[in-house]
């Protein structure tokens, strides 16, 4: 590898001169205003959910032990109902949402959110049996009894039962004895629970009763919710997948277990796909219909065709290289922050291992590069990882721009990303890509080889929003 | 989280429970226990002309041939027992009785509470005594209610101010 050093304040003077490098920052601090903006309108929402009983009277309610229990029972209530609709917000692949901070980040949050939320919910009905029982001097078990004949109370509690079987089958440890479809049939119950619950809200909810403002503003948010579940993870793909009439042409075996799949289209230029970017594919053969996939695109859509590239990493994705030309194809997307549109530094530093090139293909593929603006990394454990490859320098953006390769297996018993033939060569980070500090750095690959890439630039002082990492895990 | 992102959620969020609770603690504006209070309380000043029975009026009926008159009897005003309208409830017909001597009321009885479940009984039996002692103190259907119990509040009140429009007060 060559080590070429460019001086730190001549890459500064530059960057102020660069009109490129110029709006790529401001595009990034625009961005990054937006993603603030969003963390705060999900923290205000919580704040809301106390406001709503605040001006309800709530604190005027408070008088004693019984009456702050049942306080804290409705408050958990709204609070934790208000986290479960952010959640769903989060889910429902808002394209904004999708555009600022990635799809994957916002599915990162949505899963820290669930336990909590589940907790309060829990809280919420404990603390309000226990008010009530004390304040009617009566006990736990009957005052269970007597609000089980409560308004709608059935239902609510058909909910909690469904909310906790949501969030048991999503813990990590629990999540890996089910296989992905039947954990995703559990997780859409979550709908169901979160509706089972609304009946007793707007009946026994005294925060919430008839011709108040809070009344509104909650059914308001449900309907937001619920809203963009709707439009963006049902009608916009069915309608893309109707519009575009998408289907296999061919299917290229480039290497043991990795498959190009060709396709074809209408308008398929029309979906304004950036390279870099990924669709969640469903391909309706006999064995194939139930399961939808995430695959990167690894090559930037023409208008009348497309090329996504797998390995077959699950018993479904192995059944997507048997799929017959002709196949009818549905797609949700294209989603993702893994594109030279998100870039904020003036290099660009690439590193891509195993499957993980296919994104990293279409990403050069799209990017408009000068001469010696990128380095990129490919990586492979032995020859067999190097498909796609010879493709990388055949790329028009590639011209001027050096690619290395990496071959060779991790040294044992050692957490590195590099070969045990590199690492013995004193190959650093920094020495790989030398501009490091000031490029941005995009890495695709297996999950923990990926983590220690990242762990390794932010060792070597690189900041979070120039680090770019593709996830491939569910 | 960003340092920006932590302060503008936190002012935010403060913004948004300060209104919150500004909004609660005067006299707990936007809430229907208030208007429940204020709402049937308008009335009061007009005052049907017609000196009502002394008997207990059926439950059903509303003063019909009343017409308004802004004196209001002082030292000897209608005497005798009178029984609201039934005000239906989410939770069940809510229904009282008061009693009147000399134009004052001395005393409340609640014939129908909410009642449609054991959580409406209990939240009844425990505004009701409230509910009384407010109304005795207020001598009118102008009180604030009993939080926590907005139906029961609303619908005793209601049925309060018809029963004290058929005693003329």
């Amino acid at each position: 590898m060559t080590t070429r050093t460019a001086p730190a304040p001549l890459a500064d003077r530059r960057r102020d001169r660069d009109p490129v490098d110029r709006a790529r920052r401001i595009r990034g601090r625009r961005r990054m205003r937006a993603a603030d903006l969003m963390i705060a309108l999900c923290w205000s929402s919580v704040a809301m959910a106390v406001s709503l009983w605040l001006a309800y009277g709530g604190l005027a309610q408070i008088t004693d032990t019984a009456s702050a229990l049942t306080a804290a029972g409705i408050v958990t209530g709204l609070v934790g109902t208000d986290l479960i609709l952010v959640m769903l917000v989060l889910a429902a692949r808002i394209p904004a949402i999708d555009r600022v901070v990635g799809q994957d980040t916002a599915m990162a949050f949505h899963r820290r959110l669930g336990k909590p939320a589940l907790y309060l919910i829990l809280a919420h009905g404990v603390l309000l049996t226990i008010g009530y029982a004390m304040t009617d001097g009566s006990t736990v078990v009957a005052e269970t009894v007597s609000l089980f004949q409560g308004p709608d109370m059935a239902l609510a509690y058909l909910g909690l039962g469904l909310l906790v079987a949501v969030v048991v089958t999503s813990v990590v440890a629990v999540r890996r004895r089910f296989s992905y479809e039947a954990w995703h049939l559990v997780h859409l119950l979550s709908y169901v629970a979160v509706l089972a619950a609304v009946p007793h809200q707007l009946s026994a909810g005294g925060v919430l009763a008839d011709g108040t403002a809070q009344r509104i503003y909650w059914i308001a948010l449900y309907v937001l919710a619920f809203g963009s579940i709707g439009v963006f993870r049902f009608l916009v793909p069915a309608i893309r997948s109707a519009r575009h009439d998408i289907r296999v042409a061919g299917v290229e075996r480039v290497a043991p277990g990795v498959v190009s799949l060709y396709l074809t289209g209408r308008d398929l230029d029309r979906l304004q796909t950036r390279g870099g970017q990924y669709a969640i594919w469903r391909f309706w053969t006999g064995s194939t219909w139930w399961h939808a996939h995430p695959i990167s695109f690894s090559a930037v859509p023409t208008a009348t065709s497309a090329r996504i590239t797998v390995r077959d990493l699950g018993s479904g994705s192995a059944a997507i290289g048997r799929v017959r030309p002709g196949t009818r194809v549905s797609i949700e997307g294209p989603y993702g922050v893994f594109t030279d549109a998100h870039r904020v530094a003036p290099k660009l530093a690439v590193i891509a291992a195993g499957i993980g090139i296919t994104p990293i293909r279409s990403l050069l593929e799209h990017s408009d590069l000068r001469p010696g603006e990128a380095t990129v990394i490919l990586r492979g454990t032995d020859p067999a990882q190097s498909y796609l490859w010879n493709e990388i320098g055949a790329l028009r953006s590639m011209r001027g721009n050096a690619v290395y390769t990496m071959l060779g297996s991790r040294p044992p018993g050692l957490a590195t990303w590099m070969s045990a033939e590199a690492l013995s060569r004193g190959v650093t980070i920094t020495s790989a890509f030398p501009d490091l500090l000031h490029s941005d750095l995009y890495v695709c690959g297996p999950q923990s080889w990926a983590d220690l890439v990242v762990r390794d630039a932010r060792a070597a002082g690189l900041p979070d929003e120039q680090i770019h990492l593709e996830r491939f895990d569910w | 989280m960003r340092a920006r992102a932590l302060a503008l959620s936190i002012l935010s969020s403060a913004a948004v429970i300060t209104v919150g609770w500004q909004l609660g603690s005067q006299g707990q504006a936007g809430t229907s226990v208030d208007s429940a209070a204020t709402a049937p309380a308008a009335p009061t000043t007009t005052a049907p002309e017609a000196s009502a029975p002394a008997t207990t009026g059926p439950a059903t009926s509303a003063p019909a041939t009343t017409a308004p008159q802004t004196s209001a009897p002082a030292a000897t005003g209608p005497s005798g027992t009178f029984t609201g309208t039934s005000a239906a409830t989410r939770f069940g017909d809510v229904q009282v009785q008061i009693t009147v001597e000399n134009g004052s009321i001395t005393d409340v009885v609640a014939l129908h509470l909410t009642d449609r479940d054991p959580r409406s009984v209990s939240i009844s039996n425990r505004a009701a005594p409230v509910l009384r002692e407010q109304v005795l103190a207020a001598q009118s259907a102008n009180v604030q209610g009993v939080s926590g119990a907005t139906y029961t509040s609303d619908g005793y009140l209601s049925s309060l101010q018809s029963a004290l429009d058929q005693a003329g007060l």
